[in-house]
Order: structure tokens, then sequence, then C-alpha cells
């Protein structure tokens, strides 16, 4: 079975943010969530000398890097907003599964601003997903 | 006279959009983004977007500095893995496959969280997560063909 390349890219960050779910409980029980975001991007920085592209950065579009830092403040501003859901009232249980469904927004905007289209065997594959997205992300019991 | 729902009065209602549009647009400035920088170069600039927010947060509500060892090195870790996360996302819209399929794929990764809060914390999964498991299952199947 071939396999496109972005499925085995896709399955690393899956792997890595699936950590971070975990990792993410257990900092905030040491740690308020203000304080939690500010260590993680600290973290961030901490794999940016392996990430400097050196002289060249400066020789690539100013629109791509542009791009990228607004992708940076929307990603912050985003989790910021969960942050402050979830300490106005929101319950986990329902604030989770709800800001898990963002890739609706993609799925709407992506024919109009990235002209791309998916096929019908795609969008049942998103539709799958989203509803495991939504269901996984209901509070577990404890042992 | 009609009846607003209570939910769309709640404050967390609208923070839990602000939060959605927001990580749509990431996604849709990612995509952009990676069509004309490489993967790594995204990572490395996305980090500075942090700067801003992270002050804001702590301007807004000013709490005392923490100082417990294990949430600071689970925190960190958090960022490592995240930016890691971040960096084979970049890789995979760089890679021209289809942003919404990638974006709905990556978005399974509380499978992971679920799978591991089992085997780490020992915790129970409920009826609605072994739904949930099985339609990730049946997603992952189909983006695979």
């Amino acid at each position: 079975m071939h396999l496109p390349p972005w499925f085995w890219f896709g399955l690393i960050t899956l792997i890595s943010w699936g950590i971070v779910g975990l990792l993410q409980k257990l900092s905030t029980n040491h740690l308020s969530a203000e304080w939690a975001l500010v260590w993680l991007a600290v973290g961030f920085f901490i794999l940016e000398p392996w990430l400097y592209p050196g002289k060249v950065l400066f020789t690539y579009s100013h629109r791509g890097l542009e791009w990228a830092l607004l992708s940076g403040v929307f990603n912050a501003l985003g989790a910021w907003a969960l942050l402050a859901a979830l300490k106005s009232g929101g319950k986990a249980s329902i604030v989770a599964p709800f800001t898990a469904l963002y890739p609706i927004v993609v799925v709407f905007l992506a024919p109009f601003i990235l002209h791309e289209s998916i096929s019908a065997l795609q969008a049942v594959g998103i539709v799958c997903a989203l509803i495991a997205v939504v269901l996984l992300s209901t509070e577990s019991s404890t042992a | 006279m009609k009846v607003i729902p209570q939910g769309l009065k709640a404050k967390w209602f609208w923070y839990s959009l602000l939060c959605v549009l927001c990580w749509g647009a990431w996604v849709l400035c990612s995509k952009l983004g990676t069509n004309e920088i490489p993967a790594s170069t995204m990572q490395f600039i996305f980090a500075f977007g942090f700067i801003p927010v992270a002050i804001l947060v702590l301007v807004m509500k000013p709490v005392k500095f923490e100082k417990s060892a294990k949430g600071i090195a689970y925190s960190l870790g958090n960022g490592i893995l995240a930016g890691i996360g971040g960096l084979t996302l970049f890789a995979a819209y760089r890679s021209g496959g289809n942003t919404s399929v990638i974006t709905a794929a990556t978005a399974l990764y509380p499978l992971i969280t679920v799978v591991l809060a089992v085997l780490v914390l020992h915790e129970r999964l409920n009826w609605l997560q072994m739904v949930g498991l099985g339609f990730a299952v049946v997603a992952i199947i189909i983006f695979s063909l």
C-alpha cells in the first residue's frame, strides 16, 4: 500500500500532540494555566537553535514570513480563548469537543481561500474524524 | 419575543467560538506560509507569535511566579513536543496534500491522548470515547486510501 508523504508527517504530528494532551493534564496539576502557557512557549524556543535557517532567512518572501508569524499569533490566541472559556465557567466536557471542531472552519474556507476541493470519500473521512474528535474529547472517568 | 438560547448568553460559548475561529485561521495561515517557505522556517517564525500573547495573558491577569519543577518540566516537554508536531504539520502542508484532509487527520490527536490516559493515568474510557475510537480508526483508514 502506498501512503502519501503527508500521511507520515501527519502521523508524527498526531503522536506528538497526543502526548502533549497528556502532558497538559499533568502540567496543570502543578501550574496555573497561564504559567503552563508561558512555559509551553519557552519550550518552543528550546527548539529554535535547530530550526534557525541562517542568513537565508532574510532572503525568504516577506509574505511567507508574515503568514508564519500570523499562524503563531492565531494559534496562541486560540489557546488563550480556550483557557478563557474554561475560566469563565465552560465545562471541559463541552468546551474541549467544541473547540476540537476547528477543522470545520478549514473545510468551509479552503475552497475559497486555498482553491482546494475534496473528494466524496475524503468528505466521509473528514466527517468520521470530526465525530471521533468530539466523542474522544469527552471526559474520561478515573479508575 | 424571540428566546435566546442560554448557551449564547454565556461568555464561555463566545470564547470557545473565538478559539475555533482562531485555530481555523492558524491552519489557513500555515498553509499559505508553507506555500512560500520551508517547514523548519515556518516553525522558527511561528514560535515568535506566542510572545505577544504570552505577555498579554500575564498582563491581563498577573499571577505570581510558580516554581513547581515538575510543572515546569511537563510544560517545557509540552512546548518541545508541540513544536515537533507543528514542524511535521507544516511539512505535511508543504508536501502538497489536501489541507482539509490533513487538518482533520491531525485533529485526531485526542485518540493518542485518550489511549495514553488509560495506560499512564489509569483513566477509564466512557462509552462515547469507545465509539469515538471506532470513528477515528475508520477516518484514518479512509485517509490512507
